[in-house]
């Protein structure tokens, strides 16, 4: 599952046509965390079902208007299913279906901007708009690293993996398997300690280029009459759903 | 035990947000001040090697799965501060990325899974450690195997407290009923425990044995073990401490109470009724007289945590004037 | 650089009382088989093995702990792995890394001169982990060339290339104008490149031009060097008496030499036709050759 899990973001790093296509891959990083943010924060606050609706209604017009490729959100919104799904099935057995499903779209409605959000911006100028945003230096340099580094591991279990069943390994599909978790924990280990050679080395490599713990934003792009439209329309959406909330519309 | 979105309290999830901030304040301010050039590629990478331990689920049986935290194998190997930090940006990218637990409940998540963890792994290991380390290398292998399995329960305590609350306050439209959340997560999470520390504890054991120093180089270590010297012997933190897991303890009971006394389930069952929904479900910030016990409570948590803060500084202030 | 030593820290000596001194446009390889401390030179020299004893200095200032960060802009390191040294996700991007960091201005300005530099300006929108690997060194080189360093330290820059793709870097490199310092295996390669080599192993061996190097069979030998086939055939020709004066390396060298072996050649011939019989002279000192040979 993790291979697929982060491939899928890798492939995404890995295309060469989809570069400029969208209007949403091209908005100001900030811009789009801003607003993608702010409307989840709206829709998690709102306990109406008319109100759900609309939001959830929007996310999904928001996905659709990005042109985001709807097989990848689908995937990733079947993986981030589970958490959403055992909540409102918990809250559907004990509350009420109806509480259940406002509960299921209200958390859809905030999963499906998040997952367009990332789908949808190249991953390292999510991270440099958060450091433009003024989120700590050492946080976002760590998520620059860790990021890479998530390839780099990945890599490195395969390739275990292949080694491993080479030698007819066939433990830890259970808890009682003690003998399984072992080996699984050394492999851990093993992998942890030959990475961790590779991340210094790609460290060094950074430091070569007169990285000194602190990105630097690339892609200084500004904020357009684009981005504003775009915070406009987010604005509009989040005052409806106020409004609906408070019982101003329906 | 990633809380999605819309599923908590708005107003626990800003209590727990405004906690997370100070913790992550302070684990950023010490940590940077330990992080060494050579660290920070390495910390990274335990980020990303718990990543993707948290996505390798394992069957507990009965048809469910669990996956790990690691919180404590991050805490044991590089200290509580940079652990806060490292995992702080595990989540970030969970939340951010793979649409695993969210913006308004990112607060909560990361007080369960990124501090409270770590910090109870962190401080079982050094409280066991000088007992048993002695008795050899199983000695050790306990002690860190018991903070592996604490830091799961713990954190599966904080999360089911924070799901109940929310059930409560909210009346039902957000949270977990406390008759739920509470037993499904401390029982789910016993047993996930078991499976986190003996990885835990191969882990562990496995990069002490190979190569001791890649993670945290001895006199780290040692730094480490007087620093958790300090704090017991410290009276300010003993204090806040204290005060603090009295009020993690007393918090969920409280709202347990009252769920019960009030209306909480008895109300959820009988809410077809209009009237009620429509007070209840009119603003997310009428809550009446819950809403102002748990902005009381949220106080009492920031300043625990604000003194808990100021006393470590105090701590580690005082150790570096005495060498 | 003065009497260099550093050990490992598991007390392993890696070098050993090294000293080199390049000049400023001046290309210079290090060679020596594996494990003689090539990339611990460059690496030492980058700023990334510290503490070590003796004196490094660049451009006059010597190297320590302070200074490090500053200074590895200057010597710019070149990675023998170029997927350790690509960090960003486009190739535009990943060469502009390296003087925002710096804080220079005109960056556009020297991310094209670095590409065509490193012969890629087709590649700036590309991604790089959907370059060849060959593709893949230039970037690496073309991420360094844009901070302008003084000075370029390469790592085993030939190694897993294509035969094409090596003679492209080794055509690149040799055209490009800037101070180099070469660590190496591959003779050939470094040949055409550079004006002057060190053969190192632990210690440095020898100093010299490439064809002096080629030419000490028993330093070759001691440091576990293997000759190109160019300059081992030059050696069974010499054997075989054929007037060779010294062993190219090169291919242009081999071809130069030729010429001037055949002229030689040409000439003795023709001193020797008379009273013997040159084809029967010639047939015995290749059956001679042909004995002593194999």
């Amino acid at each position: 599952m993790i291979i697929t899990h982060v491939r899928g973001h890798s492939a995404l790093r890995e295309r060469d046509e989809d570069l400029d296509t969208s209007w949403f891959s091209q908005l100001d990083p900030r811009v789009k965390i801003v607003g993608v943010f702010s409307f989840v924060v709206v829709a998690a606050l709102l306990t109406r079902p008319e109100g759900v609706t609309i939001a959830l209604t929007a996310a999904i017009a928001l996905a659709a208007a990005s042109r985001v490729s709807a097989k990848r959100l689908i995937v990733a919104y079947a993986a981030a299913f589970p958490f959403v799904a055992l909540a409102s099935a918990s809250i559907f057995l004990f509350s009420g279906w109806d509480r259940g499903l406002t509960m299921l779209a209200r958390t859809s409605s905030c999963v499906i901007p998040l997952l367009v959000l990332a789908l949808g911006t190249e991953t390292f100028d999510l991270f440099s708009g958060l450091r433009r945003l003024k989120v700590p230096g050492m946080i976002t340099t760590l998520l620059m690293l860790t990021f890479r580094f998530l390839l780099l591991l990945s890599d490195e279990l395969e390739r275990m993996k292949v080694s491993r069943q080479a030698r007819g390994f066939r433990g830890g599909r259970s808890l009682l398997d003690r003998y399984g978790l072992r080996v699984l924990s050394f492999t851990a280990g093993m992998v942890l300690v030959r990475a961790s050679a590779r991340a210094d080395r790609v460290y060094e490599g950074l430091r070569c280029k007169a990285f000194r713990k602190d990105m630097i934003p690339w892609r200084t792009s500004s904020v357009r009459s684009r981005d504003m439209a775009f915070l406009a329309c987010l604005a509009i959406v989040a005052g409806v759903l106020a409004a609906v909330q408070y019982e101003v519309l329906f | 035990m990633h809380v999605p979105d819309g599923l908590m309290d708005p107003l626990v999830a800003l209590i727990g947000l405004l906690e997370f901030l100070a913790f992550i304040t302070a684990a950023s301010y010490l940590g940077s001040k330990r992080l060494q050039d050579k660290q920070l590629p390495r910390i990274a990478l335990l980020s990303a090697g718990i990543f993707v331990a948290q996505m390798l689920n394992f069957p507990i049986g009965g048809g469910t799965t669990g996956h790990l935290i690691g919180a404590a194998l991050f805490a044991i190997l590089v200290g509580p501060a940079l652990a806060v930090v490292g995992m702080t940006v595990v989540l970030i990218i969970q939340a951010l990325m793979f649409g695993d637990g969210g913006i308004t409940s990112f607060g909560l998540n990361a007080i369960n899974m990124a501090v409270i963890a770590p910090l109870t792994g962190w401080g079982v290991y050094h409280l066991l450690e000088p007992m048993l380390g002695r008795s050899g290398i199983s000695g050790k292998n306990i002690a860190v195997g018991a903070a592996a399995w604490a830091s799961v329960f713990v954190a599966a305590a904080a999360c089911a407290a924070e799901l109940a609350v929310s059930y409560a306050i909210s009346g039902g439209a957000y949270g977990i009923a406390a008759t739920v959340s509470i037993p499904a997560m401390l029982g789910y999470h016993a047993v996930i425990g078991v499976g986190e520390a003996v990885i835990t504890v191969g882990v562990i054991a496995y990069l002490w044995d190979v190569s001791a120093d890649s993670f945290l180089s001895k006199d780290e270590r040692l730094k480490n073990r007087a620093i958790w010297g300090r704090i017991t012997s410290s009276k300010t933190l003993q204090a806040s401490l204290a005060v603090l897991v009295v009020f993690a303890l007393a918090l969920p009971l409280y709202f347990l109470y009252s769920s019960e006394g009030m209306d909480g389930l008895e109300r959820t069952m009988d809410d077809a009724g209009i009237e009620e929904e429509n007070a209840m479900l009119a603003s997310p910030f009428g809550y009446g007289e819950s809403y102002f016990a748990v902005l009381f409570a949220g106080v009492i948590g920031f300043v625990a945590v604000a003194l808990i803060a100021l006393g470590l500084l105090r701590a580690i202030g005082s150790t570096k004037f005495r060498e | 650089m003065r009497g260099l030593t550093y050990k490992y820290e598991d007390g392993t000596m890696a070098l050993r009382d090294v000293d080199l001194s390049i000049e400023r446009g001046e290309k210079v390889a290090i060679v020596g088989p594996n494990g003689a401390g090539k990339s611990t030179l460059l690496n030492l020299v980058a700023g990334f093995r510290m503490p070590f004893s003796g004196r490094v200095l660049i451009e006059g200032r010597e190297l320590n702990h302070e200074n490090a960060d500053e200074l590895r802009s200057e010597v710019g390191l070149v990675f023998q792995d170029p997927e350790d040294q690509i960090f960003m996700p486009t190739v535009e991007e990943d060469v502009a890394f390296g003087p925002r960091n710096l804080g220079l201005d005109d960056i556009d300005a020297r991310v094209t001169r670095a590409l065509r530099s490193a012969g890629i300006e087709g590649l700036a929108k590309r991604r790089p982990h959907r370059l060849s690997y060959g593709m893949k060194k230039r970037v690496a080189i073309a991420g360094i060339l844009a901070m302008e360093p003084e000075m370029l330290l390469l790592d085993e820059p030939t190694s897993g290339l294509d035969p094409r793709a090596r003679l492209e870097l080794v055509k690149l490199l040799r055209e490009m104008d800037k101070t180099m310092l070469i660590a190496t295996h591959d003779l050939e390669a470094a040949a055409e490149i550079v004006d002057r080599a060190v053969v190192l192993n632990v210690s440095v061996v020898m100093e010299g031009t490439m064809s002096d190097i080629v030419m000490s069979k028993k330093v070759l030998q001691d440091a576990g060097l293997e000759l190109p086939p160019v300059s081992k055939l030059f050696d069974a020709m010499g054997r075989m008496g054929y007037p060779v004066d010294s062993l190219p390396v090169s291919m242009d060298q081999a071809v130069a030499e030729l010429t001037r072996v055949i002229d030689r050649e040409a000439k003795r011939t023709s001193e020797l036709r008379g009273p013997g019989n040159p084809r029967s002279d010639r047939k015995s000192r290749q059956s001679d050759a042909r004995g002593n040979g194999d």
